[in-house]
């Protein structure tokens, strides 16, 4: 028993390595199904290693190790190295990620509280200003990442091109000129700041509705999606950000 | 006691990460920081705030009289020496030692009695506490969706005390946002589902 238990332990945060079958990585981390799914993998790979699956669907395997590890180990955050991977591959994961919280994670969440305001007639009331809130988180949430999407990708990818060929294109110009990283520091609190009062409204203030397997679900969902938001500003903020201040000081200089 | 900060620094990344992992079972609710580097441990006390600072005096060459006449400074901060070194608990003056080969009760006792300590002397513990009668109604005007400048107004106090009123709400009831405030004020029969603007 006592053996048992110190095997999982090890196997919980065993670094995940270019050598293993991506299968055995599933079966190890679950919660990993949707961060490969980003990046354009899905199930169904057989045998087949990390190394081998990044190669068949072109994912830079370094930077796809580096990310895999960081959702895996909490402790585990490669800053430097994640810092070198090219802002255009970090977009892209972001922007893919982003996807899954529009046309997924969000709307699924959005339904079932709706399931549960049609299953609940006496509590409808409650269930109501669940329901609102979470329109209310979700429209903030929406809009977050919409000036991302519109206005801080394009100028990340602007300045990495400018940084990369030294010179500025009346294109990037214009789009350098519009922004600064620095108006984007801070930007996420307000959002996280939501999702977490209502889950405590939910756990600590509403009387539970009948449909206790639903209610659970939902809270459930949140707690995955706080964590799923939690790791993905963590590469915004410390990734991206402190990668685009280095860049913004050697585009001053150039000027 | 709602966070508490523990700061562990000791070169060795064995030392590190295992008091790390203990320290995790001690409670979810804390911050801890592990620093390899004894350089800007002095300069960072203050924007560190710990309530629990761990040192290994070998870590500090001879600087280690200085860094404890710092963390003495310090409000609320007990200051645990680690070291492998026996003579040191003669040596040193400090709130608890550990040492290398203690087992775990000796080291869980330790860490709890001085959590204990600290919840005791943490004045600002108000997250049990229902809200007052007070504060009831400040929480009425805030779902009602008045600003501060509003509410100061109306009930005769100053902006100041408004925000006071504001800050322990916030943290009794643990809902930051003026929506979930709402939420909670109409669960709570503060106001009516209707008045919401």
């Amino acid at each position: 028993m006592c053996n048992l238990n110190h095997q999982t332990k090890t196997k919980d945060s065993m670094r995940i390595t270019k050598d293993m079958k991506m299968a055995d990585v599933i079966q190890m981390n679950y919660m990993l199904i949707p961060v490969i799914y980003r990046f354009g993998i899905n199930l169904g790979f057989g045998d087949q290693t990390v190394k081998e699956i990044c190669a068949e669907t072109s994912v830079d395997l370094n930077f796809f190790l580096q990310l895999v590890n960081t959702y895996h180990d909490k402790d585990y955050f490669p800053k430097e190295e994640l810092q070198s991977i090219p802002s255009k591959d970090i977009v892209t994961y972001l922007k893919m990620t982003h996807s899954s919280y529009l046309n997924e994670k969000l709307s699924e969440i959005e339904n079932l509280i709706e399931a549960l305001q049609h299953t609940e007639k006496e509590d409808e009331k409650y269930i109501l200003l669940i329901r609102n809130f979470y329109e209310g988180y979700k429209n903030e949430l929406t809009e977050h990442i919409m000036h991302e999407e519109e206005v801080v990708f394009p100028y990340v990818l602007a300045v990495e091109e400018i940084c990369k060929e030294g010179v500025i294109s009346d294109k990037n110009r214009k789009i350098y000129d519009s922004f600064s990283i620095l108006k984007y520091q801070d930007a996420h609190d307000d959002v996280e700041e939501k999702l977490m009062d209502l889950k405590t409204i939910m756990i600590k203030y509403l009387t539970p509705p009948l449909n206790t397997s639903l209610y659970h679900k939902i809270i459930q969902l949140l707690f995955m999606l706080e964590q799923d938001l939690s790791y993905h500003s963590r590469i915004e903020d410390k990734v991206l950000l402190p990668k685009m201040i280095a860049m913004e000081k050697i585009i001053s200089e150039l000027n | 006691m709602n966070n508490i900060t523990i700061v562990v620094a000791d070169a060795s990344y064995l030392i590190q990460k295992g008091l790390g992992a203990i320290l995790k079972k001690l409670g979810d609710n804390q911050l801890i920081q592990k620093m390899d580097k004894a350089e800007g441990l002095i300069e960072n006390l203050n924007s560190l705030k710990p309530n629990i600072l761990i040192l290994n005096p070998d870590f500090f060459d001879d600087d280690f009289e200085l860094v404890i006449k710092e963390c003495a400074k310090l409000d609320n901060c007990k200051l645990v020496i680690l070291s492998n070194n026996k003579s040191d608990e003669a040596k040193y003056v400090a709130d608890a030692f550990l040492h290398y080969n203690d087992d775990q009760s000796k080291i869980f006792s330790c860490l709890e009695s001085l959590k204990d300590e600290l919840i005791k002397t943490g004045k600002n513990e108000k997250s049990d506490e229902p809200i007052s009668a007070r504060e009831k109604n400040i929480l009425k005007h805030i779902a009602l969706g008045l600003t501060n400048k509003e509410i100061a107004d109306q009930l005769f106090i100053s902006i100041h005390t408004v925000v006071t009123h504001r800050k322990n709400i916030t943290q009794k009831l643990g809902i930051k946002s003026v929506s979930g405030l709402t939420v909670y004020a109409i669960l709570n029969n503060l106001i009516a589902m209707d008045e919401v603007k």
